[in-house]
């Protein structure tokens, strides 16, 4: 069994200019120990799958019109508020985008790192844990993150911490309390490009250590090449292409996919990459059919109909298309 | 050895004594201006404050002597001095309305008032918060929705209005709470101590009078609270909605932190620190927007010694009203400055300038 395994989501937001269908049938797998990607463009709705798993989403304007969620062969979407809450506090973390909005500016680092194990039960038989323990725990997990002098940092409220750091300190929270599942979405995107690398290669380092299963949303080729074993490519709000990530980088199937790797800018290349002509769908009134339909070059008839289904291209390798339905 | 948290704190402290002073001191200048100001606005404003206090049938000679008394024959900057001097003895002179030393009169209705607006603010916080943090929380819900309503309401209806309705229902048709004063004229009232009636009743060990002191207080309190609680409240619940929306609340929930904590400490914080600015405002206005509702009442109070002083001419009384006035907003401004430092460390790192 698949430790988080989300089937055919469906979300949107109502508005008032109208009903936005996000969310158009969203597949995810990630078995226990696994790091998996989930790359798209900037609005394609990885942030919304990321919330949606987590229960956080606002609804309203929110709405999960159908799918499920299943952790642990358990559905996060049909749970009591208490039984996510237990989640939360023993099996699914996050770190989010913008370690800036991420940390509460009026508390100390220390204050909102201690009552975050305070009520995590993450003592023995998921009891409270000791005063003491709770601070052993909030020094080790400031110091696994490679930050110096973590009882200074205890002290310090977020502004007075720079944006790296920041992002320590959110990852320290993260992972502070042995969750089994960690959901990144793109922890490193707000950071300059000097201490992104750093801060990957810490947070590679300690899910190895702790076994963490990953889910890591970015829109870096460069991050999911490194960091990931699986991969899957959203578009327009629907998966259009998974397999193991060096398989899909080396032969990408799927014509979205072969168009975002041409788009991404190599050192060695021919200069600019022409990119894919148009831009990603108005959710207003989405496409028919395979949403990228107005994009592709080899857009049949059949597209504007249904959704495709994944077809298997390869071994492990599915892309969801009419092109490969023999 | 010091850690570097002490010395941290220690540093903090050392700026907040600073600031504090620098805030004394511009309030000192602030009030001395004032006390100019509305001293020679008080003399340029028509009316003949010796005819005032004498009345009609006072001749000539006699208007000239008080004239006199009063150092009115001299020139505006002679006079100022003569009331500065006596200001630093004490000394605010007489009233013309009262007969008796300006001084007195604060002493005897300024506790009055102000137990009046503090119990007011009390029951504005407390009301006015629930329902800001109730509606702000459960934003666009039904209860949203009546507050709301509720709130327009309560904006709308001047406080004296909304005394006499409180006082027809309350004690003349429902007998729940005596109507005017602050304690039945039968009763003794305790010695003098604060001035306030309920605390001096304490002090004194007469427990019936503080209760029935305190039945006294809540329909005029409340009155005044109305608008308060509207105000206060909507702002309170806007910035709880904003707030709800920001990513480190959602982290704080990810991170599974229980939600009460969630509200009342890691929402509630920054959420409460416009509010309290507000708070501090209002309670300053009431000290002299009180009147109404205190001749409602029968409450004697500040606001209306202020008001009354105003109407009669009564130079030496409008001079120590407004600097009282003056004083209050002086005072409540700084603690909510103080207040607001506790709450929002981002101030106090900014005013470390570090």
């Amino acid at each position: 069994m698949a430790l988080l395994e989300a089937k055919d989501l469906h979300v949107g937001y109502r508005t008032f200019e109208g009903y936005l269908h996000v969310l158009n049938g969203v597949k995810i797998e990630v078995d226990e120990g696994e790091r998996v990607g989930l790359v798209g463009e900037t609005g394609c709705g990885k942030t919304t799958t990321v919330k949606t798993i987590l229960r956080v989403l606002p609804m309203p304007p929110a709405q999960v019109q159908g799918g499920e969620i299943l952790y642990r062969g358990e559905d996060v979407l049909r749970m009591s508020t208490h039984a996510v809450r237990d989640l939360r506090r023993r099996e699914i973390t996050a770190i989010f985008q913008d370690p800036l909005q991420a940390l509460n500016p009026m508390f100390t680092v220390g204050t909102q790192l201690r009552d975050i194990l305070k009520d995590s039960k993450a003592g023995r038989d998921g009891g409270r844990l000791t005063k003491r323990d709770i601070e052993k725990r909030c020094i080790v997990a400031l110091q696994e993150t490679g930050m110096p002098d973590p009882e200074r940092i205890m002290t310090n409220y977020p502004s007075q911490l720079s944006g790296g750091m920041r992002q320590r300190v959110c990852i320290a929270e993260a992972l502070s309390r042995e969750a089994r599942l960690l959901l990144a979405d793109e922890p490193t995107t707000n950071l300059d490009v000097t201490i992104q690398d750093q801060i990957l290669r810490k947070l590679d380092e300690l899910v190895d250590e702790k076994g963490t299963s990953v889910l890591m949303i970015t829109h870096s080729m460069g991050v999911v090449r490194d960091l990931t074993q699986r991969l899957y490519v959203m578009y327009a709000g629907s998966m259009v292409e998974t397999a193991r990530t060096k398989e899909l980088l080396a032969c990408p199937r799927h014509p979205y996919t072969q168009g975002l790797m041409k788009s991404v800018p190599r050192l060695t290349g021919e200069g600019i990459s022409e990119g894919i002509p148009g831009r990603i769908p108005n959710y207003l009134e989405p496409p028919s059919g395979c949403r990228f339909h107005p994009r592709c070059e080899h857009v049949m008839p059949v597209c504007k109909e249904a959704i495709p289904p994944f077809y298997a291209v390869d071994e492990d390798h599915f892309a969801a298309c009419y092109l490969y339905r023999s | 050895m010091l850690s570097p948290s002490r010395v941290l704190e220690g540093a903090v402290k050392d700026t907040m004594l600073k600031y504090i002073g620098l805030r004394l001191v511009q309030s000192v200048f602030v009030l001395f201006g004032l006390s100019i100001l509305i001293f020679f606005i008080a003399r340029v404003v028509p009316g003949d404050p010796a005819r005032a206090m004498m009345g009609y049938l006072a001749t000539q000679d006699q208007l000239q002597a008080v004239r006199v008394e009063m150092h009115l024959d001299k020139s505006f900057p002679v006079q100022y001095y003569y009331w500065l001097r006596g200001l630093l003895h004490g000394d605010l002179g007489r009233s013309a309305y009262t007969k008796r030393p300006v001084v007195t009169d604060l002493v005897q209705y300024i506790p009055a008032t102000l137990e009046l607006i503090l119990f007011a603010t009390l029951i504005s916080v407390v009301l006015g918060q629930a329902m800001g943090i109730l509606a702000g929380y459960f934003r666009n819900s039904w209860f949203d929705g009546v507050s709301r309503l509720v709130s327009y309401l309560g904006i709308a209806t001047p406080s004296f209005v909304i005394a006499i309705l409180l006082m027809f229902f309350f004690s003349q048709v429902l007998h729940l709470a005596p109507s005017v004063g602050r304690i039945p004229i039968m009763m003794t009232a305790p010695p003098t101590v604060t001035g306030f009636m309920v605390l001096d009743s304490l002090l004194a060990g007469q427990f019936s009078t503080a209760l029935v002191a305190l039945t006294h207080l809540v329909l005029p309190a409340f009155s005044l609270a109305v608008i308060h609680i509207a105000q206060e409240g909507r702002i309170t619940r806007s910035s709880i909605a904003e707030n709800l929306g920001k990513d480190y609340i959602t982290m704080h929930r990810v991170h599974g932190i229980r939600t009460s904590r969630i509200v009342f400490k890691y929402l509630l914080r920054p959420s409460i620190i416009p509010t309290v600015t507000v708070m501090g405002l209002d309670f300053a206005f009431l000290m002299s927007n009180a009147f109404l509702v205190e001749l409602v009442f029968m409450w004697p109070g500040f606001a209306r010694y202020a008001l009354t002083t105003m109407l009669n001419k009564d130079l030496n009384a409008m001079v120590a009203v407004v600097l009282v006035i003056g004083l209050t907003f002086a005072v409540v401004n700084l603690l909510v400055d103080i207040l607001i430092t506790f709450l929002d460390p981002t101030v106090r790192i900014q005013r470390r300038g570090g």
